[in-house]
């Protein structure tokens, strides 16, 4: 299964891939293109990603918040390619026995994505301009100078 | 050796990948200096990128031959 496509996501889908019932929980996380960036109006947004790593990276993501939580589900992609105001960039469906498990899950597993998956977003500005949103420095290039950055950028949430 | 640029770096590049002329195999932090020099717009974001041969993200110590391209990735943005 893809966790990067240039399609539509639909969250239904993943709720079905993952339909157990062991689970009495299920946890929906969209993110959604927002009309404004830093006091800017928005457009419409770009993604773009190095689809070799990224793939990687969300699968291993998917078994690390299973293991960490304890959730028995765990499904996430996220889409590139040209994005309207309001659609959704990335869905995380987290299923669990129960409901605080689920909760924690998924909203590490965005949080951790925005610093582990090597995505950009390129911003389109209603006057015209277009810029890429700064990020997280990847952080395993060998000498660990970005080690503080991350954890400072990491910090301020995106969508 | 094909070096490919991701994100912010294609706008600082002015293009998606570029022929390095360097030795093989050479140190990723010798390919990089020699990347900024050659193209100067680069040089105030090689601090904070990452760099990778197929799916996996490599220190700057590692030794490259070329058989596979160079990625550069910039910080992330994706959410």
């Amino acid at each position: 299964m893809e966790h990067i496509t240039d399609q539509v996501l639909d969250p239904e889908v993943l709720k079905r891939e993952t339909e157990n019932p062991t689970c009495g929980a299920l946890v929906v996380f969209e993110g959604t293109v927002r009309n404004h960036h830093r006091g800017r109006q928005v457009q419409r947004m770009e993604y773009t990603a190095y689809k070799p790593l990224a793939e990687r990276v969300l699968q291993e993501l998917e078994e690390e918040t299973k293991q960490r939580f304890g959730v028995v589900e765990c499904r996430i992609v996220h889409r590139i390619g040209e994005l309207a105001i309001g659609e959704a960039s990335v869905v995380i469906v987290v299923r669990s026995a129960h409901r605080g498990d689920a909760f924690d899950a998924a909203e590490w597993a965005i949080d951790t994505l925005k610093q582990r998956v090597p995505i950009w977003k390129n911003d389109f500005y209603t006057d015209g301009t277009r810029a890429y949103q700064d990020g997280v420095p990847l952080s395993a290039c060998g000498s660990g100078e970005h080690d503080s950055t991350a954890s400072d950028s990491a910090s301020s949430r995106g969508s | 050796m094909r070096i490919e640029f991701y994100g912010v770096l294609q706008e600082a590049a002015g293009r998606e990948a570029l022929e390095l002329p360097i030795d093989a195999p050479s140190r990723v932090a010798h390919i990089l200096e020699e990347l900024g020099e050659q193209i100067p717009a680069l040089q105030s974001h090689l601090p904070r990128i990452a760099c990778a041969v197929g799916d996996e993200v490599i220190p700057r110590s590692e030794m490259v031959t070329g058989d596979a391209p160079l990625v550069l990735l910039p910080p992330v943005s994706g959410g």
